[in-house]
C-alpha cells in the first residue's frame, strides 16, 4: 500500500482512464502525422530550451559495466 | 547528530515521510523509518544517481544513517524562487521537468507521489527537482495519485496564462496548493472545450471531481489505468505544454532601442558600472529592475552568483532564456513587483518566506536599481527614505541611478501627474540625497556621460 498523505482526488482517480484514451489517440495520430511531414519533409524546428522528455541514459548504463 | 542546534525547516511538514531543519547554517533532511524501504530502494537501484548526474534532481550526501533515522545533505541553493516568480517559459520548463521525472520514475518501477510547483526550483541555470522523499513505489494498474495536484499547480496555471497572461500566476499566492479546477475551468474561454487535452485534463476533470466530492466513506472502487495509459497521459501533457506559448512573449521588444540615450552613453553607463562592482569584488550580486539583465552580463563573469528581478514577465523570459544559450549558470532570473513583493504564505505565515526575508537571507554584497527609483518615486508615490529603508533592509552597497528632472522619462512621468505636478516638486538629487543618507554613504557620485542621470555608489550604515 503506497503511502496516502494527501487526498489524490477520486474524480481525478477515475478521469485518468478517460484522459488516457484521448491522449492516446491524439499521440497516435500525431505519431502518423510526423511520419508523413518527415517524409514530406516539412518537420519545423522546436524553439523552446527545454529538452525532451525521455531521459538519454546510455552514459549511465557504460559507467555500470 | 547534535540536536541541540537544529529547527524544523518551516515549510517541511505536509510530507510524513522526513523533514527539512536547519543544523546551524546548513540545511539538511531527515528521512524517518516510515520511508526507509522507499529510500534504500531508491538509492540502490541507483535511480536517485541517474537523476543527479541528470541534473534533474538536486544532488545530495548521505550524513548519517541510524535505526531511527536517515540524515542527507543536499547541495545548497543560493536562492529559492517560488512559482508566482516565474515567467511563462520557466513555469513551463518547471512543469516539463516535473513530467520528465514522472516518466523515468515510472520506467523504473517508481512513480513521483506528488507534483507540487514548489518541488521544482532554479539552480544553476535550470529548473531542478528538490524533494529527494517525493518517490515511491509504482503498484501495477494505479492511476497516477499525483495527477490532479499536477493540473493545479502546473497545467491549469499554464493554460490559462497561455489565455490570460502571466498576471495568473499571481493567483498561486493565494492558493498555496494550487488553483481549484472548477475555478481554472469557469476562467478558460468556451472553445477550450473543443481540444480534446483541455477538455478532459480540466473540464472533464472538474466535473468529475464535483460529482464524486460526496464520497466520504472512500466506498467507490478505484478505477484502474494501465501502465502505457499512463504513461500516454505524461507523453500528451509533455507534448502539449512544451508547445504553449503566450502572446506577450512574442512581442517582446528590445526594451533598450526605447531608451532615451545613445550607444555611447549606453557603452559609458556600462563601464561605469562593471568598473565600481568590479572594485567590490562581490559574491553575491541582485539587479533590481534589471529587464532582461543586460548590465548585470557586464559583470556576470566575475560575480560568483548574479540575480536579476524585473516586473516584466517577458524581460524575465528573455533573461532566462539568454542565460541558457549563454550557458550562465550564476544567473538566476524571476518577476518580482519592488512595490508589492511576494508576501509570506501558507501556514503561519512562514511556510513560504517573503522576498524581504529571502533577500535578507541571500544577503547580497552589491544590489544595483539602475533606472528603477523614478518608477518607485514617481509611479508608486513612494518618498525618498522609504525606498531607501526597503534598500537598505538587505544591501550592504547598493549602485543606483537618479534620473533628474531634465531626463525626458521623468519629464513625461511628471507631466502625467497634470494639476498635481507642484507635489513632486520634491524629485530633485538633493532630496534624493538626503533621503538616502538616512540609511547610506555616499561613497561616489558620477553623471552618466551624455545623459541626465548620475550613478551613485552607496554603501550601508548598518
Amino acid at each position: 500500500m503506497i503511502f496516502l498523505y494527501f487526498d489524490p482526488g477520486l474524480g481525478a482517480m477515475i478521469v485518468q482512464a478517460v484522459v488516457a484514451a484521448a491522449a492516446g489517440v491524439l499521440l497516435f495520430s500525431k505519431g502518423v502525422m510526423y511520419k508523413v511531414k518527415g517524409f514530406l519533409g516539412l518537420l519545423k524546428q522546436d524553439d523552446d530550451t527545454y529538452d525532451s522528455i525521455d531521459l538519454d541514459e546510455k552514459d549511465d548504463a557504460d559507467e555500470t559495466k | 547528530m547534535k540536536q541541540n542546534n537544529t529547527h524544523p525547516h518551516q515549510a517541511s511538514f505536509r510530507d510524513p515521510s522526513g523533514y527539512m531543519f536547519h543544523d546551524g547554517d546548513v540545511l539538511r533532511r531527515a528521512i524517518n523509518p516510515i520511508y526507509f524501504k522507499q529510500y534504500n530502494a531508491l538509492k540502490d537501484s541507483a535511480f536517485f544517481k541517474t537523476l543527479i548526474k541528470n541534473r534533474l534532481l538536486i544532488a545530495h550526501q548521505e550524513t548519517s544513517v541510524s535505526e531511527d533515522q536517515i540524515v542527507l545533505t543536499p547541495e545548497p541553493i543560493a536562492f529559492i524562487t517560488n512559482p508566482y516568480e516565474w515567467s511563462f517559459e520557466q513555469y513551463k520548463h518547471a512543469a516539463l521537468h516535473t513530467l520528465k521525472i514522472q516518466k523515468y520514475a515510472l520506467s523504473k518501477g517508481f512513480i513521483l507521489k506528488d507534483a507540487s510547483a514548489y518541488n521544482v526550483t532554479f539552480h544553476k541555470g535550470s529548473p531542478i527537482f528538490i524533494d529527494t522523499l517525493s518517490f515511491d513505489f509504482y503498484e501495477q494498474d494505479t492511476p497516477w495519485r499525483a495527477y490532479k495536484q499536477f493540473i493545479t499547480h502546473f497545467f491549469g496555471p499554464l493554460v490559462l496564462a497561455s489565455y490570460h497572461g502571466t498576471e495568473i500566476f499571481k493567483m498561486l499566492q493565494s492558493h498555496i496548493d494550487g488553483i481549484p479546477v472548477k475555478l481554472i475551468s469557469s476562467l478558460l474561454p468556451g472553445k477550450t472545450k473543443l481540444s480534446s487535452t483541455i477538455f478532459t485534463n480540466i473540464h472533464l476533470l472538474a466535473k468529475m471531481e464535483s460529482k464524486h466530492s460526496e464520497d466520504y466513506k472512500a466506498e467507490t472502487k478505484i478505477a484502474k489505468l494501465s501502465f502505457k495509459a499512463q504513461n500516454n497521459i505524461i507523453d500528451n501533457l509533455f507534448d502539449f505544454i512544451k508547445k504553449l506559448s503566450i502572446k506577450e512573449e512574442t512581442e517582446w521588444g528590445d526594451y533598450y532601442d526605447k531608451t532615451n540615450y545613445n550607444d555611447a552613453a549606453f557603452q559609458g553607463k556600462k563601464t561605469l558600472i562593471e568598473d565600481w562592482v568590479t572594485s567590490l569584488n562581490p559574491q553575491r550580486l541582485i539587479d533590481i529592475g534589471g529587464n532582461d539583465g543586460t548590465f548585470a552580463r557586464t559583470v556576470v563573469h566575475k560575480v560568483p552568483h548574479v540575480i536579476v528581478t524585473d516586473i516584466d514577465s517577458n524581460a524575465v523570459a528573455h533573461n532566462y532564456k539568454q542565460a541558457q544559450q549563454n550557458k550562465e549558470t550564476n544567473m538566476l532570473a524571476f518577476v518580482c513587483d519592488v512595490l508589492q513583493p511576494a508576501p509570506g504564505i501558507g501556514l503561519n505565515n512562514t511556510e513560504r518566506n517573503s522576498l524581504v526575508e529571502r533577500l535578507q537571507n541571500y544577503s547580497p554584497d552589491v544590489t544595483m536599481a539602475l533606472a528603477l527609483i523614478h518608477h518607485i518615486t514617481l509611479s508608486g508615490n513612494v518618498p525618498f527614505d522609504r525606498s531607501a529603508q526597503f534598500f537598505a533592509s538587505f544591501s550592504k552597497y547598493l549602485v543606483i541611478e537618479f534620473p533628474t528632472r531634465e531626463d525626458s522619462w521623468v519629464t513625461s512621468l511628471l507631466v502625467r501627474k497634470r494639476e498635481f505636478i507642484n507635489h513632486f516638486d520634491f524629485y530633485n538629487q538633493a532630496s534624493f540625497e538626503t533621503g538616502y543618507q538616512h540609511y547610506f554613504d555616499i561613497e561616489k557620485k558620477e553623471v552618466v556621460p551624455g545623459t541626465k542621470r548620475v550613478l551613485y555608489l552607496l554603501k550601508n550604515k548598518g
